[in-house]
């Protein structure tokens, strides 16, 4: 049996307390560890006197996350009394972050996040009204679509330095080879049963060629936040919606309803038809095994190098109602964790500035999120590849459900549309996305208005 | 001043920063969530925190995706827990032949077992790739000499994503319960083995009579720690098919994940942990109990 082998020595008891003595130094070096200084906390700067304010930033493309680091330097380099320090979280369980460091009152001052989740954030009381705080300037060049995306119950919560878009993308060669209409912008966009043959005229050629016969590219190797992102436009096209509007209390009826399965039901024939690669290694569209790509603007930089001069944007196609498409993005907003909320803000008016929306915009290809930048912008400006994104924010981009039950929602569509497109029966799916949907409501006691919270 | 003396006194010094930490980090939290399992606490909502009674534990007992969630799990372990502890055997058989070389074969069978299973999850993602150049597709294509319509979506198959995680979950683990099994082999006394030799027992017989009963401790201890390793089925799951397709892999962890993490809705979540705890329990003390008893009959 194992014994303290100096217990019955000459030293035995002074051992003894030795012995106890290295277990409370473990102890306490172990419990030290809490003293370091914390990341998430924010605070006056022992060395240099500035107050530090904490950012939190998702991490995505790579060179959006470096442009972001150029920024802040940028802005810390010319401010005397505060300093912003960014800290990077991964983008997927982004939302997941953010909702556990609310629950230990550790969100940092300053917040970016996905647009769609500002209802919820503000439902809870995360954020504070950005009215008052951002300057006026700003605040008139916002895109339409970037005031709408960051409004709640009639205050403005978050600013985004871009907004996104989402259309086709098309190869020229193969399209004018399979003698395919070219739509010339929203007006003349294709309608559902036109693109029904188009897909199906684009597979046989494929095939002919010695292809698998894919003819569209959903980004099926994408998870998450796609899903809803680029197939509500769809639905909201074919007269369905994620929930209804009017009191945002249930989905039944709307998101189950006729138009709803009709719409869907297309999705789930081009996926049973083969029409739509498997795309794993993300490279449907640019190796020329598909025509077409739905997808959103940030491919567009990997397209055009691919094709060059055969890459076309097309609208996508109108389920019935007119072609619709998706808005939205990431934009910033400020916690009311903040200790400094006018610095905050500063930081805010520094992003939103002219010069670092296009510094922004022309790293990430994204649309430039305020009017001024949009018109300068190689890309936007009219005549520019991508104005259609801009067109299309303008008149016919809808936004995702503004109510704190997105998250929910969202998570439902996602997994409901994966099911469809596996081939499940598109009624039953839909109705059991709309039974957890409105029990989620349900429990939440109809999301009652919080007042912004605590 | 005086020390105590005692072996009692020092075994509960010694224990202390394991039971601190066990008291601290398990069995606090788990009082914790008892009493959460009978409110509506959310993280960060609104609303007022109310007492729920067993208002939770009713939802859930008649929620069919949570009922469907013990029904995978149960699903899960009745042919994992058999089919990984019958390979580990014939495993643990194989390697245990002096035979040059046999090393490598016993760390190439191992090393599964140290990868971690996030890892694994994301190589297994591309072995069930749904593309026809899918090594899983492939290997079909060329079985079934292409009568099998490719390219298959394996894990958004609702017949077919259990069985792959299935699959690839006895892969991952199998190596572990092969070393345990390998452990008892080697301490079989190899003079057993010689009397039945003796007594002119056939390979079969020995294998019956003296290699199985020798084992058996071993093979106890392996389903159990199997039963309850399959029932904490989740990481497979979260990275290759959040339940889906239809609820066809979901599981009561993932529901308690998606629940407390995703819709923050705590309380709920707490009474699915506190229902797989008495669940996990009573399978595990009903396989103890049941083969102890059939220890006395021997």
């Amino acid at each position: 049996m194992f014994r303290i082998p100096t217990r019955h020595g000459k030293f035995g008891r002074v051992s003894n307390w030795v012995f106890l003595l290295i277990i409370c130094l473990v102890a306490f070096s172990l419990s030290g560890c809490r003293d370091k200084p914390d990341a998430a906390s924010e605070g006056a700067e022992a060395d240099t006197g500035k107050t530090v304010l904490t950012a939190w930033a998702h991490h995505g493309k790579s060179v959006e996350w470096e442009t972001l680091q150029k920024q802040v330097a940028r802005f810390n380099a010319s401010q005397k009394a505060f300093r912003i320090e960014l800290i990077e979280i991964p983008e997927a369980d982004y939302n997941t972050q953010v909702q556990s460091a609310a629950a230990t009152r550790e969100l940092p001052g300053i917040l970016e996040f996905d647009g769609p989740m500002l209802a919820n954030y503000v439902w809870k009381g995360y954020l504070q009204p950005l009215d008052s705080l951002i300057s006026a300037e700003v605040r008139s060049s916002l895109l339409p679509s970037i005031e709408a995306q960051g409004t709640y119950q009639g205050r403005l919560y978050a600013v985004g330095v871009f907004d996104s878009g989402l259309a086709l993308y098309g190869n020229l060669a193969q399209l004018t080879a399979a003698g395919i209409r070219i739509p010339h912008g929203i007006k003349d966009a294709w309608s559902v049963s036109e693109f029904d043959e188009i897909l199906a005229r684009l597979s046989k050629q494929g095939r002919q060629n010695g292809g698998h016969g894919y003819a569209l590219d959903i980004k099926r190797d994408y998870t998450g936040e796609w899903w809803t992102y680029a197939f509500y436009p769809a639905l909201v096209s074919g007269g369905a919606q994620l929930i209804d509007t009017t009191d945002y209390q249930s989905a039944d009826g709307v998101l189950n309803s006729k138009a709803a399965v009709r719409t869907l039901q297309y999705f789930q024939r081009w996926m049973k038809a083969g029409y739509i690669a498997p795309n794993t290694d993300g490279r449907a569209f640019i190796d020329g095994r598909v025509a077409l790509s739905w997808a959103g603007h940030w491919e567009y930089p990997r397209y055009s190098k691919a094709l060059g001069e055969k890459l076309r944007l097309i609208p996508l196609p109108d389920f019935g109602g007119g072609t619709r498409t998706a808005m939205g993005s990431w934009c910033w907003g400020i916690t009311r964790n903040c200790k400094d909320s006018g610095a905050a803000a500063k930081f805010l008016d520094f992003l939103m500035s002219g010069a670092e929306v296009l510094a922004m915009t022309e790293a990430n290809g994204a649309v430039p999120g305020t009017r001024t930048a949009a018109e300068k912008a190689q890309l936007y400006r009219p005549g520019g590849p991508l104005r259609l994104f801009v067109e299309q924010l303008d008149t016919c981009a809808v936004p995702r459900a503004r109510t704190p039950a997105y998250p929910v929602i969202t998570s439902v569509f996602q997994e409901a549309m994966g099911d469809i497109l596996n081939g499940a029966p598109v009624k039953k799916t839909l109705d059991r996305a709309v039974r957890i949907i409105d029990e989620n409501i349900e429990q939440n006691e109809g999301y009652p208005p919080s007042g912004g919270g605590k | 001043m005086k020390l105590p003396r005692g072996d009692t006194v020092w075994g509960w010094i010694m224990a202390s920063p394991a039971v601190i930490g066990l008291l601290l980090f398990m069995v606090l939290p788990f009082v914790v969530a008892i009493g959460l399992s009978f409110t509506t606490y959310r993280f960060n909502s609104p609303l007022p925190l109310r007492w729920e009674g067993l208002g939770n534990y009713i939802d859930l007992l008649t929620s069919s995706d949570f009922l469907r969630a013990v029904l995978n799990n149960i699903m899960f372990a009745a042919v994992v827990v058999p089919v990984q502890t019958g390979l580990a055997l014939m495993l643990a058989l194989l390697v245990n032949q002096r035979l040059r070389g046999m090393s490598v074969f016993r760390t190439l069978f191992f090393m599964p077992v140290i990868y971690p299973m996030a890892l694994v999850a994301v190589v297994w993602a591309l072995i069930f790739a749904p593309a026809p150049t899918g090594l899983m597709n492939r290997i079909v294509a060329l079985f079934s000499f292409g009568h099998v319509q490719a390219p298959i979506d394996f894990l958004r198959n609702g017949y077919l994503a259990m069985p792959c995680i299935m699959v690839m979950s006895i892969w991952q683990g199998v190596g572990f319960q092969m070393v345990i099994l390998l452990a008892a082999l080697q301490g079989v006394p190899e003079t057993l083995y010689e009397a039945a030799r003796i007594d002119g027992a056939g390979r079969v017989a020995r294998f019956r009579h003296v290699t199985m009963p020798q084992l058996r401790n071993s093979l106890i201890f392996v389903a159990m720690v199997t039963t309850i390793l399959a029932f904490r089925l989740f990481d497979q799951i979260w990275i290759l098919t959040r339940g889906g397709p239809n609820n066809a892999t979901t599981t009561v962890l993932y529901q308690a994940f998606v629940a407390s993490r995703e819709r923050n809705q705590i309380g709920l979540g707490a009474a699915m942990a506190v229902l797989f705890f008495i669940f996990v329990g009573v399978v595990t003390l009903v396989q103890h109990f049941g083969v102890r008893q059939h220890r006395e009959i021997q």
